[in-house]
């Protein structure tokens, strides 16, 4: 798929089939998240993939509820991390990217900036994916400390996003996107 | 460009021709970047895009320097701002990803700004990659002095840089780890 038709036409989905996904076709998805750049080529993304239905379960009760009119109610990713065959826990061994050479955080962000490594790797996730004409939700809101116990995650590394995989059931909506002109500006902020 | 092509054939380029990019052109690199996904939707990321030497040049001066024990040299990638016609620097307003509809944190990392620019970033160096144009992302350099060059409201964050321009060079692949140093089934100990 051209990858401009990959990213204007990937949606989160919500619903799964439950068809199965081979490992070739995971191996595939797995090895673009793995070919995105990363600080100082520290790489430190890794990957749980969670096919035992048990462990899917459990995983999905770490979801946060959403409040929908006053209520609180289930995420609808709790029920598609049920649906779907695969699960793909992203997890970040902290202490390397954003760190200089001395073991000095190299930035005002300190160590977060293993979230932005983590998600140039799941971007490339998502976009995979939709190419081979899987779908995919990235999941933030959960208990990641919970998720890392059910997991066995070690101390070293952090949960910290997760998306179901598998055939999409519907399709998905398109969010609607700021206009170009409130999110860019030229040479200096403000200045259209 | 095929989606896989583009995302194991884009380098971190790091010497530009000094070519022009077109409005056009740079046009489908933001773009790109706008179409990312983000937490609940909320799209914290702003494109701040430098071609003014002068704008170009105080990011340069924000680069982190190459501490050598006697002396510190210039980041390398300061010559590549001078030479490049656009940097695109990718901000982000923080307080929106990553907190509940009430503004508490709903998950223990706090803001989620530095994932949600990354998953944008990552589309642009794609998108850069495929309509022939090089990138590199740069995340050592002084925040504050870049958000001050660019006029960065209170409560907007600088996070990357990317000059954005006609590669000089190929890029090297740095080596990935295989995906068995990397993949773990159901559980960490499996």
């Amino acid at each position: 798929m051209d990858i401009f038709e990959a990213i204007k036409t990937r949606r989160s989905i919500r619903h799964y089939k439950p068809d199965p996904i081979d490992d070739p076709t995971l191996a595939r998805i797995l090895e673009a998240a793995n070919w995105a750049p990363s600080w100082g080529n520290t790489q430190s993304w890794r990957f749980i993939v969670v096919r035992d239905p048990a462990i899917r379960q459990q995983v999905a009760d770490t979801l946060r509820l959403v409040r929908v009119d006053n209520e609180w109610v289930e995420n609808a990713a709790n029920q598609a991390i049920r649906q779907a065959p695969v699960l793909v826990v992203v997890c970040a061994e902290e202490g390397h990217a954003g760190y200089a050479p001395d073991g000095a955080p190299a930035t005002d962000k300190g160590e977060y900036w293993y979230m932005f490594d983590i998600a140039l790797a799941m971007e490339n996730l998502t976009l995979a994916a939709h190419a081979l004409g899987l779908g995919t939700v990235i999941v933030g809101g959960f208990d990641a400390i919970k998720a890392a116990q059910i997991l066995e995650v070690p101390q070293a590394c952090r949960v910290v996003t997760m998306t179901p995989l598998g055939v999409p059931e519907r399709q998905g909506q398109v969010s609607p996107r700021k206009k170009p002109n409130e999110v860019t500006y030229y040479d200096k902020y403000g200045k259209c | 460009m095929d989606i896989f092509d583009a995302i194991k054939n884009r380098r971190s380029i790091r010497r530009y021709r000094p070519d022009p990019v077109d409005e056009a052109t740079l046009n489908k690199v933001l773009e790109a970047g706008r179409w990312a996904p983000s937490w609940a939707n909320t799209q914290c990321w702003r494109f701040v895009v430098a071609r003014d030497p002068a704008v170009r040049e105080a990011l340069a001066g924000s680069l982190s320097k190459i501490k050598l024990p006697d002396r510190e040299l210039e980041n390398p990638a300061a010559g590549a701002f001078r030479t490049v016609p656009v940097v695109i620097v990718v901000a982000a307003k923080t307080g929106t990803a990553g907190y509940a509809p009430d503004g508490a944190p709903a998950t223990d990392k706090g803001d989620w700004f530095m994932h949600d620019a990354a998953l944008a970033t990552q589309n642009m160096v794609l998108a850069a990659h495929a309509l022939g144009l090089g990138t590199v992302i740069i995340g050592a350099f002084d925040a504050k002095k870049a958000e001050a060059a660019l006029n960065l409201p209170e409560g907007y964050r600088a996070v990357v840089m990317l000059p954005l321009g006609v590669p000089d060079h190929e890029g090297k692949a740095p080596p990935r780890k295989e995906l068995g140093e990397l993949v773990i089934r159901d559980k960490w100990d499996k």
